[in-house]
């Protein structure tokens, strides 16, 4: 975490945050994969269903192929999103 | 407010009226909330004591963007931030003809259900804090429910046709409690997902003791430490509670919870000008350095109990704007006011969606625009930078496509579909159920490709999303919340700034066991402005001198011991209308 520390005439340290860079990124992702951990350990978890397990996977891909697709509309893209909106809505 | 940027919106001066209360008569009046030089102030006027203003919030283009109204071609509301909730019935007919906030009970003027319970566990405290409304030697006597009256308020919130999901844990200081692992146990066996306690960490900061302290209470119950935490310097927090170096105090609170596999900690900061604010950027240093345990900051500006002069008022407001600003500032932008925050309302119709679509029990943040703003921090694993978590969605088109999406669908929750019914009975009935399930699984197809098309990146916390959108369930989000850091402002009222729309939306609502063997529930701001003293008389009990001088409260630690016996002792007087002290 980049930060400069200042004290202020009252003998107070303030860190001045220069930007937010996590030397802990890994920390987080590991803090939710052991909540996730720490769940499964129950028979009835949400996290032991194959069948959302699985969709969940399904849904990673499609949001990889998503991101992709994306980049490649460029300034085309909040046309199709519009449409694609208005199709998800439909009949509703 | 980038997205009101260039609108009409800005331009026009903000304007609506209201009722507040009194300051003085707490007589209720009518109130008007302006916009005077780039702010937002409430004015209103007492026949009997006067006119009094006082500042909503330091930034009119803020304020009107958590007022925001989203209009379709033809001017109409498509949605807003203001919202009413799906209020649970009201526990009383009120009798008072003045109306909201005097029917507290809660009466049928109240627009929103309650989403988080509190209950004052004691008011017993081993602090002496100068701005803190709960205190036994202030008081001049003992609130302290017992275990048979608990388990009624919690009864009480959860057999509500929409329950409380979560209950909060305060005081004075909770764990003085010696029975709190047992309360914590009841709360979890009364069927509430989160169980969190409001704490200044005594039980679990013991040297002696805290670490198994903290395992019982883990392993009984609770979810979450609500921990006041004012300022990583001791001189800080000196000023704050009025106690020298509480600085490894707060450290062994983090220590014993990580030790203990406790690894949900908010730190809750009392915002006081000149005090502080100029630490809000320190807390979430902190937080970011104990990320394995700390999942949230809440700031909390102070809230102006008492009387007190214009110029004091002044002086000491400070808003949840103000928060906003220091954030801005202390993170160098990074935590923008230009697009960070949301109010807390935003999530109500992705909520209903997912709890409708999931079957399971909804969280209603209903609560009005001005209670709280927040905003999420994840690391983006490709820069492995902490950012705003509106760098992974598009919030707004997010909100738009939910808001669009449960107003096509919302009857379908109360009105599900009936075809076979009427021509093949009990098998009709049968079939529709198989009828509503394949509808339920295309309209999730639907949504979760909505959320998808509005989603910016891949990664792990993504996955943990998809989760929350397929089944809404608690284990879900507590995975989601340990991936990321919550950052939120909520900013309480007083006499001063009262806004009875806001009293009428609030969801953090407080439970009191009365001695006719009802239970009292009012929303947090009108307890402690309106109903806090009168209640409390009613349920006091008389104070010993033992339970009085049991802390040395310049230090924080406990001198004089005090037994379950003696609590028991004054038990037997409790409800005799205990009396205050100079009484």
């Amino acid at each position: 975490m980049s930060q400069e520390e200042v004290v202020t005439k009252d003998g107070l340290k303030i860190r001045k945050l220069v930007d937010l860079k996590a030397s802990t990124a890994e920390e987080y992702q590991e803090a939710m994969l052991h909540r996730v951990e720490h769940f499964s350990k129950r028979k009835d978890s949400v996290f032991n269903d194959f069948v959302e397990n699985t969709i969940v996977q399904g849904l990673k891909l499609a949001l990889n192929a998503k991101v992709e697709i994306d980049k490649m509309l460029g300034d085309n893209k909040d046309k199709v999103h519009k449409i694609l909106e208005n199709v998800l809505l439909f009949g509703l | 407010m980038y997205h009101l940027d260039g609108t009409d919106v800005l331009e026009e001066k903000y304007y609506h009226k209201t009722k507040s209360i009194c300051p003085v008569c707490q007589d209720k009046i009518d109130a008007e909330i302006v916009e005077e030089e780039g702010e937002i102030w409430i004015k209103k006027t007492c026949p009997e004591h006067g006119d009094f203003k006082d500042k909503i919030s330091s930034s009119a283009k803020y304020y009107k963007w958590t007022h925001f109204a989203q209009r379709d071609e033809n001017g109409n509301t498509e949605w807003e931030f203001l919202k009413n909730g799906e209020a649970n019935p009201p526990d009383k007919q009120g009798d008072d003809p003045r109306g909201c906030p005097y029917n507290c009970g809660l009466c049928d003027e109240h627009l929103s259900t309650c989403s988080l319970v509190l209950i004052d566990l004691t008011n017993r405290c081993n602090f002496n804090c100068s701005f803190c409304y709960a205190n036994v030697r202030r008081a001049g006597y003992l609130i302290e429910p017992s275990l048979e009256e608990l388990d009624r308020i919690m009864k009480h919130f959860r057999n509500k046709p929409i329950p409380a999901p979560a209950i909060m844990f305060a005081g004075g200081e909770p764990t003085v409690r010696a029975d709190f692992p047992e309360i914590c146990k009841m709360a979890k066996d009364n069927g509430f997902k989160e169980v969190i306690c409001a704490t200044n960490g005594f039980g679990f900061q013991k040297k002696k003791g805290g670490l198994e302290f903290t395992k019982e209470c883990f392993e009984k119950g609770l979810d979450t430490l609500y921990l006041q935490f004012d300022g990583i310097n001791n001189a800080t927090l000196e000023k704050t509670r009025g106690i020298n170096n509480l600085i490894p105090y707060k450290e062994r609170v983090i220590e014993n919870c990580r030790k203990a596999g406790l690894t949900s900690i908010v730190l809750v900061q009392t915002v006081v000008k000149g005090i502080t604010d100029v630490e809000v950027g320190n807390v979430i240093q902190y937080a970011i350095d104990n990320i394995d345990v700390v999942r949230g900051i809440i700031y909390q500006p102070v809230s102006l109990c008492g009387r007190i002069t214009a110029e004091d008022m002044q002086e000491l407001r400070i808003t949840n704007a103000d928060v906003i600003k220091e954030v801005d500032k202390q993170t160098n932008g990074k935590i923008g006011i230009d697009n960070a925050w949301y109010p807390l309302s935003t999530i109500v119709e992705l909520g209903r969606i997912i709890a409708f679509l999931a079957d399971v029990e909804p969280i209603e943040f209903t609560c009005h625009p001005d209670c709280g703003f927040a905003t999420y921090l994840v690391v983006d694993p490709d820069s492995n930078e902490m950012v705003p978590i509106i760098d992974y969605f598009d919030p707004l088109k997010i909100v738009d496509f939910s808001n669009k999406f449960w107003e096509k669908i919302k009857n379908k929750e109360k009105e599900p579909i009936k075809f076979f019914e009427n021509f093949l009975g009990d098998f009709g009935k049968t079939l529709d159920k198989g009828v509503n399930w394949l509808d339920k699984q295309q309209l999730r197809a639907r949504f979760l490709a909505g959320m998808l098309q509005y989603t910016k990146k891949p990664g792990k916390l993504m996955e943990m999303f998809t989760r929350i959108l397929l089944n809404g369930e608690w284990e879900s989000i507590s995975a989601f919340t340990h991936g990321s850091l919550l950052i939120g402002s909520m900013h309480f009222q007083d006499a001063y700034n009262l806004d009875i729309e806001r009293t009428k939306r609030c969801v953090v609502h407080f439970g009191v066991a009365m001695p006719d063997g009802s239970v009292f529930e009012s929303p947090f701001c009108t307890m402690n402005t309106l109903h806090r003293s009168r209640i409390e008389k009613i349920v006091a009990k008389k104070l010993t001198a033992k339970v009085e001088n049991e802390f040395d409260t310049s230090k924080g630690v406990k001198v004089g011991e005090v037994t379950q016996q003696d609590l028991m002792q004054q038990q037997e007087v409790a409800h005799n209308g205990g009396t205050k002290k100079e009484e």
